[in-house]
């Protein structure tokens, strides 16, 4: 039973929307007829008119119920109103029945074609959402491999023991190097899972102070690369922004890391935070060699060509930058990126401002 | 010979509880390692370590459950190991009764840190309940005067207002420590206050504007993101 109702509910679903869609619609339709009929005798136009208001109205509503609502008003209304004999419902007069019918038979069709179009858009919506995900796949596989094969050979030449200290000293360096960026990539695609959990109840958001998540992301950074000089600044004004500060922490952990792996003689790094008019915007700035031209465009795809200057200065780029982009996007707000006129590469991104008063966190 | 602090290792995964414990046998403590919840009981009370270091994901028993049980009957401190995603287990542990915890993937060095803090608290019985309301704590140019009721930076009042100065006295009592929002919002507005931890978070931003030279990069009070807040250690 319910689940009839729901099916129902499917087809014919009834929105404040939908009426005033409708009423506009066949108000309009009637008014052009009415004015139509002052300067023309003719009321052939009168069924073209009301068939195109079929139309109009199945394309900007959901379901079948305001089309056929349409359809079947406009055939009353051009009967009654707009054919002779005026003011008076007559369907016996010969060739009106067959014109009415089809007028139905047209609102049916229209309706049916509308209806099945936006259940096309749905599922191919969706077939994109899947394609990025095997994209995002693809890309972690092969950036994976690289590392695993490095840290795993390193260690079994320092297990066979015939070294040199410095030299083992350099290979067990070179796989705890390979180790920390594996994971940092597992916690990316940890993130995306935890967007992909939430995506039906929305992400966690909660108030954050920008400051705080800021503060935090940038002394883990230091921890991480002590001689990378940062500078943060933050609104004088204590700003507040509705965030998942877990995941936001990412996105700028992962702009400031790319900053020094991908800007390859990167030695300051400026952090800020500034307010908008409807959101804020956090940019990370360095001085490293900046982005090349060709990758600018899909930096954030999460499918970026091999042949870049040398595949291994763009080895995980793609995956980072492309959570970052469905971290910012997921919480309403756009990432971009350019080069600085005087060198370096910047990342901004916005996030849109909360109104306080709704917060319940 | 000197008597060693003596770690019990919580973990179930070979691998992990191996190199924690290479790290610690190294540094000069000595080691217990433990593969799941039921052994970790055992031991706790016929050893009685000075440090539990704690994985919350052991096959037999809830990490959880093992930290309430402990608390029951004593205050030996506990190091959770946790993964950085997930924020409401640290918030959950700590609020259970945790003394700290550590973030997976993490080093030797802040391993070792993270358990000097633990041991040190409870030697000093800091951290623990009716913690000194008297006396003076300073890190850097922060002074707190818990007689006479004031925050100084550098000699100077910094003027908080009562509750800015009951956040900052709190944090610092059990300086180096997490406390978490929940635990700060209910020693401050009472166990009632539920929901909404915006009012800390106010204060805590007016707080920053006081005492710290640039508000997004502080030197006294560090934000936990997810979790809540820890004052630095302090001289």
């Amino acid at each position: 039973m319910k689940t009839r109702l729901q099916k129902l509910k499917h087809y014919f679903p009834l929105s404040l929307r939908g009426w005033i869609v409708y009423v506009a619609a066949m108000g309009l339709a009637s008014l052009v007829c009415e004015l139509l009929r002052q300067v023309s005798t003719s009321d052939v136009h009168v069924p073209l008119i009301f068939i195109l208001v079929v139309l109009v109205v199945s394309l900007m509503t959901d379901g079948y119920f305001y089309g056929l609502l349409a359809a079947l008003t406009s055939v009353f209304t051009v009967n009654v109103a707009f054919t002779f004999p005026y003011m008076k419902m007559d369907f016996s007069v010969y060739g009106y029945p067959l014109t009415f019918l089809t007028m139905a038979a047209v609102g049916l069709a229209v309706c049916t074609l509308a209806t099945r179009v936006k259940e096309q858009e749905q599922l191919r919506l969706e077939s994109e959402r899947e394609k990025v995900r095997a994209n995002l796949m693809r890309a972690v596989s092969h950036d994976l491999r690289t590392p695993l094969t490095s840290i795993s050979g390193s260690i079994s030449a320092v297990m066979e023991g015939n070294l040199a200290p410095e030299q083992q000293r350099e290979l067990l360096e070179g796989a705890q190097q390979d180790a920390d960026w594996l994971c940092r990539m597992v916690e990316n695609l940890l993130s995306v899972t935890r967007i992909g959990d939430t995506a039906t109840a929305g992400l966690h958001k909660q108030e954050e102070a920008v400051e705080e998540v800021l503060g935090a992301a940038v002394l883990a950074f230091r921890k991480r690369n002590p001689a990378v000089e940062v500078s943060v600044s933050a609104p004088e004004e204590p700003l507040f922004l509705p965030m998942d500060p877990v995941l936001i922490q990412q996105v700028l952990q992962n702009l400031m890391d790319n900053a020094v792996i991908h800007g390859q003689h990167t030695t300051q790094i400026r952090v800020r935070a500034e307010r908008g008019r409807d959101a804020a915007c956090l940019s990370v700035a360095d001085n490293g060699c900046g982005i090349d031209r060709h990758l600018l465009e899909h930096l954030f795809d999460g499918q970026l060509p091999a042949s870049g200057p040398s595949a291994d200065t763009t080895r995980g780029l793609g995956i980072g930058l492309a959570v970052c982009r469905t971290i910012v996007e997921a919480h309403g707000g756009q990432i971009q990126a350019r080069n600085l006129p005087h060198g370096g590469a910047e990342f901004h991104f916005s996030l849109p401002l909360g109104e306080r008063e709704h917060d319940d966190s | 010979m000197t008597i060693r602090d003596k770690i019990l290792v919580v973990e179930d995964e070979k691998s992990i509880s191996s190199f924690i414990r290479a790290i610690l046998i190294s540094n000069g403590y000595d080691v217990i390692v433990a593969h799941s919840g039921s052994e970790a009981f055992s031991m706790i009370s016929s050893h009685c370590p000075d440090l539990v270091v704690l994985d919350l994901g052991l096959p037999d028993i809830d990490g959880m459950d093992i930290i309430s049980s402990v608390r029951q009957w004593t205050q030996l401190p506990i190091l959770v190991v946790s993964a950085r995603s997930h924020e409401k287990d640290k918030v959950e542990a700590l609020d259970r009764g945790a003394d700290d915890y550590i973030t997976k993937p993490f080093g030797a060095a802040e391993l070792l840190a993270r358990v000097r803090v633990a041991i040190r608290h409870t030697r000093l019985g800091i951290g623990g309940e009716g913690g000194a309301s008297s006396g003076k704590f300073s890190a850097g140019d922060l002074l707190i005067d818990y007689d006479k009721h004031q925050v100084l930076i550098a000699g100077e009042n910094a003027h908080l207002t009562q509750n800015e100065y009951r956040i900052v006295a709190l944090l610092g009592k059990c300086a180096g420590k997490v406390l978490t929002y929940d635990f700060i919002m209910k020693e401050l507005w009472g166990p009632q206050s539920k929901g909404s931890n915006q009012i800390l978070r106010v204060n805590m931003a007016n707080i920053r504007r006081k005492i710290e030279k640039n508000p997004a990069e502080p030197q006294y009070i560090f934000t936990e993101v997810g979790v809540g807040y820890r004052m630095i250690e302090g001289d």
